[in-house]
C-alpha cells in the first residue's frame, strides 16, 4: 500500500474541491478511475471523512498564508544591516 | 545511613544538573519575536530558523543568516522538502537547503515526516503520509539522498495531522520507531504534534511516547493549538498543561542532551509571558531529569 499514484490522489484530495466532492459522491468509481489498485480503493473507501473536510480546509488556509510576502527575512536582512560583521551585541 | 541516603540523592540530582546543563531551551526564529529573542539572548539557548526562507537568497541575506548566528546558537528546520514519501525528493530543493547549511553551519538541520505535493500539486503544509512499508522505505531513500546531499542527515519531526492518513496499516509509534531506524536518523519529537493526534485519534500520549525511540530524540518542538472539531496544531496559543507534562516525561526517559524550541507563529504574547514559557520547559526539563536513573543520565 502507498504509492506515488496513492500519494497523488490524496494530494488531490486535499487541494482540489472538485476531487474531493466526486469522490464523496462515490469513493470507489473515483478511486478506481485514478488507476488506483483494488486495496487502495478500499482503503479510500474508509477514509476518515471528518478528517479529510478539516485537513482540506487548513491546507487552504496554509496556501493562502504563503502566498503573503516573506517578512521574516527581509526583517532580519534590514536588523543584521546594522551590525558589522562578527559585531556581538 | 542517612548521610548514605543523602550522598545517594545527591548524585541523583547532581547527575540530573550535569544532564539538565547541557538541555537547552530556545525560540523559533519570528520576525515579530526579532527585538524579544536579540534583548534575551542571555534566557535564549538556541534559536530555530526556517530555512525554507533563504532558499533564494543572495548572500547578503545568508551573511545576514550568519550573522545571527555569531550571536546565538541556530539550528535550521525545514518544511518544504516532503521526505516521508515513496516519491524522491526533489534535487532542486535539497541542493538550496546544502547552500544554506553550509553558510550557517547550524548544530543540526531538520525536517519534518511529511509529504506536501505529489502528482504535480502542492499541498501547501504539512501532509501525514500513508503509515506503511512503502513509506518507511521512500523516506529512508530519501534521507540517503539528503545526507549526500547536504552533508548531514536531517533531524525527522512527526507531524500533527486532523485525518487519519488513509492506507495506513501501522500505528505512529511503530511507523515513527521504523522510519528513524531504517533511515539511521535522529528524531526531533514535537510534543504538541503527539498530544493532539493523541486527542484527535483517541490513543494516549504517554503510553504512544514510551513506545518511540526515545534514544535517537535529540530535538523537541513545542507549541500550542485550539479546537476546530479536532485539535489543531496552530502555533497561535501558549503550550497546554498536557505537553509541559509530556516534557517532563520525556526527560525523565530521554539519554541525551535535548535541544527544546518553543514554536510560536503569532498571536504573540508579551515578551515576559514567552520568556515565562521558556523557563516553564527548562523547569519541565529539570522535574524529569530528577526522575533518571544515575547510569541513564550519566
Amino acid at each position: 500500500m502507498s504509492s506515488p499514484r496513492f500519494e497523488a490522489f490524496l494530494a488531490a484530495l486535499y487541494v482540489d474541491a472538485d476531487t474531493r466532492q466526486r469522490f464523496l459522491a462515490d469513493p470507489h468509481a473515483t478511486a478506481r478511475q485514478a488507476g488506483l489498485d483494488a486495496s487502495e480503493v478500499d482503503a479510500l473507501a474508509r477514509i476518515d471523512r471528518v478528517g479529510l473536510e478539516l485537513a482540506a480546509r487548513s491546507f487552504a488556509s496554509k496556501r493562502a498564508a504563503r502566498s503573503r510576502p516573506r517578512l521574516g527575512r527581509r526583517l532580519l536582512d534590514a536588523g543584521a544591516r546594522l551590525l558589522r560583521p562578527g559585531q556581538v551585541l | 545511613m542517612a548521610v548514605g541516603v543523602a550522598v545517594v540523592a545527591d548524585a541523583v540530582v547532581g547527575a540530573a544538573v550535569t544532564e539538565a546543563a547541557r538541555d537547552r531551551v530556545g525560540l523559533g526564529w519570528r520576525p515579530e519575536l526579532a527585538a524579544t529573542i536579540l534583548t534575551h539572548l542571555d534566557r535564549i539557548d538556541v534559536v530555530e530558523v526556517i530555512a525554507d526562507d533563504y532558499f533564494d537568497a543572495g548572500r547578503g541575506a545568508l551573511r545576514a543568516l550568519r550573522t545571527l548566528a555569531v550571536q546565538v546558537p541556530v539550528v535550521l528546520h525545514g518544511v518544504s522538502l516532503g521526505l516521508a514519501s515513496t516519491l524522491a525528493v526533489d534535487r532542486a530543493r535539497l541542493d538550496a537547503m546544502a547552500r544554506v547549511v553550509e553558510w550557517v553551519a547550524p548544530d543540526a538541520w531538520s525536517e519534518h515526516l511529511a509529504f506536501v505535493r505529489a502528482g504535480g500539486r502542492e499541498i501547501g503544509h504539512l501532509a501525514a503520509p500513508p503509515r506503511t512499508a512503502a513509506t518507511v522505505e521512500g523516506t529512508a531513500r530519501n534521507v540517503a539522498w539528503a545526507r549526500r546531499v547536504v552533508g548531514a542527515a536531517p533531524l525527522l519531526e512527526n507531524v500533527a495531522t486532523l485525518i487519519d492518513p488513509p492506507g495506513s496499516d501501522r500505528d505512529e509509534p511503530a511507523w515513527i520507531s521504523e522510519v528513524a531506524e531504517t533511515a539511521g536518523v535522529d528524531v526531533l519529537l514535537d510534543l504538541h504534534n503527539l498530544y493532539a493526534n493523541a486527542v484527535n485519534f483517541g490513543f494516549d500520549a504517554r503510553e504512544a511516547l514510551a513506545r518511540l525511540p526515545v534514544e535517537r530524540v535529540s530535538a523537541v518542538h513545542l507549541a500550542g493549538g485550539r479546537w476546530i472539531g479536532r485539535l489543531l496544531d496552530d502555533h497561535l496559543h501558549d503550550v497546554p498543561d498536557a505537553v509541559f507534562s509530556l516534557l517532563t516525561e520525556l526527560a525523565s526517559i530521554a539519554p541525551r542532551p535535548l535541544t527544546v524550541i518553543i514554536e510560536r507563529d503569532g498571536n504573540f504574547p508579551l515578551p515576559a509571558r514567552l520568556l515565562a514559557e521558556l523557563d516553564r520547559a527548562r523547569e519541565a526539563l529539570a522535574r524529569g531529569r530528577t526522575r533518571q536513573p544515575c547510569e541513564s543520565a550519566a
